[in-house]
């Protein structure tokens, strides 16, 4: 590892680069070692660490995904009942995916509480509430994936429940479900939702959000 | 902070880091060996069709140059089952003794077919060439043409590719 390290960083120069993203303190009154009740300064990291998670087993989930109606439900029982791990894999994604709901809403809370939103950091509270609405739907989008009666329904539900927005609501129902009634469109449109435009959101988000945490450094509780 | 004060804060350091190794080892091999586990998961053990198909009735069988037949059976195919249709040649040695061989060639698995002007079999993609008991000629094919074991049983050929 050394070795490698050295060979590149010879040739390139890396340790000042990596000093400056890497090594800074962490303020004391945020540092979960120095102050006990740092530990709620982690939830956004947690949230972080979750997120990285849901990406890397969802890519593996897709190794036997289809998002047909013909074959998703088969395809998903085939990753829980034949797959080694499949239990384990689908099983950490579909709580990773309440885990990380939980911990940004923990997370936005903590920013609430002390106040960080004010000045100067209101962008980045406005990046974190889009990253709120992605994180839900990505939820909302995968829950309809593993084509089952509860998956079905829920779907039903909550596209008649966005029907009620004011004006634009049958529209905006009738676009994302692919028509007027939920079937192939409406899964074929929630997968490229929930595995290509939503997560490239995210990570363009993310990407600003903590490029505001950097350059603005972690607020004082006021 | 940080770099004058060397001396006091490279323990606590070296402390933590030895805990970041212990983390991401932690995360590497719980994920790693189930993800690895899951991915590779469908792969082990070839899937071997056991039992005897049915291919042809003797009767059927004419002249003494190759029979083309093809044969069918079921394969599990992840969740779903699909019919498989491979391709025979039914060869006749005379009094009544045959040889059953597969029209896979054995080079890079493409299709032989007889060629009834040479008396040969010809794979269509990189030039094998084989007689009619599947020997090479010519060409990269490595081996000679496989034998699928066979059987006769009431009066109908039956093949087996395990
Ligand atoms: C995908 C979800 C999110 C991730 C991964 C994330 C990650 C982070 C991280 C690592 C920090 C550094 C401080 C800390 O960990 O507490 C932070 C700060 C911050 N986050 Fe988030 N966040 C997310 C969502 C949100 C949401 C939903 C909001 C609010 C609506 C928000 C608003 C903020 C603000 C204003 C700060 C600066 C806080 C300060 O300087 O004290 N974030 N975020
Ligand atoms: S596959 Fe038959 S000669 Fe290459």
């Amino acid at each position: 590892m050394g070795k490698i390290y050295q060979f590149i960083d010879q040739r390139l120069d890396l340790t000042p680069l990596l000093r400056k993203i890497a090594d800074h303190p962490v303020p004391d009154h945020a540092n979960p070692l120095k102050t006990r009740s740092a530990f709620i300064y982690c939830f956004g990291g947690i949230s972080f660490l979750v997120i990285l998670m849901q990406i890397l087993t969802g890519a593996f989930l897709m190794l036997y995904y289809v998002p047909s109606p013909d074959h998703a439900y088969a395809s998903v029982s085939y990753i829980k009942n034949e797959v080694a791990f499949g239990g384990f894999v689908s099983n950490l994604h579909r709580v990773g995916a309440s885990a990380a709901v939980l911990m940004v809403f923990l997370h936005m809370l903590r920013v609430f509480f002390t106040k960080s939103y004010k000045n100067p950091r209101e962008l980045n509270w406005v990046a974190g509430v889009f990253l709120l609405f992605i994180v839900m739907g990505l939820g909302f989008t995968g829950y309809l994936l593993p084509w089952d009666q509860k998956a079905y329904w829920a779907t039903t539900v909550g596209l008649n429940i966005l029907e009620g927005v004011p004006l634009a609501g049958g529209f905006l129902a009738d676009a994302l479900r692919g028509g007027s009634e939920v079937g192939m469109l409406t899964l074929t449109r929630f997968f490229v939702i929930h595995v290509m435009f939503l997560p490239g959101l995210l990570i363009l988000f993310l990407a600003a959000h903590f490029f505001m945490v950097r350059r603005q450094g972690i607020s004082h509780p006021l | 902070m940080s770099l004058c004060e060397k001396q006091t804060t490279s323990s606590r350091r070296g402390f933590l880091a030895n805990g970041i190794k212990a983390v991401v080892a932690f995360f590497g091999l719980g994920l790693g060996i189930p993800l690895l586990g899951f991915s590779l998961s469908p792969t082990r053990g070839r899937d071997r069709h056991e039992d005897w198909i049915p291919l042809i009735a003797l009767a059927e069988l004419k002249d003494s140059r190759p029979t083309k037949v093809t044969y069918q059976y079921e394969r599990k195919d992840g969740w779903t089952t699909v019919a498989t249709r491979k391709m025979a040649f039914i060869v006749q040695n005379g009094d009544g003794a045959f040889t059953v061989i597969s029209n896979r060639c054995p080079h890079l698995g493409c299709g032989v077919d007889w060629d009834a002007t040479a008396n040969q079999f010809r794979c269509p993609c990189h030039g094998g060439v084989f007689d009619l008991q599947g020997r090479v000629l010519e060409g990269p094919p490595p081996r000679p043409l496989t034998q699928l074991a066979s059987k006769v049983e009431d009066g109908s050929i039956f093949i087996r590719e395990a």
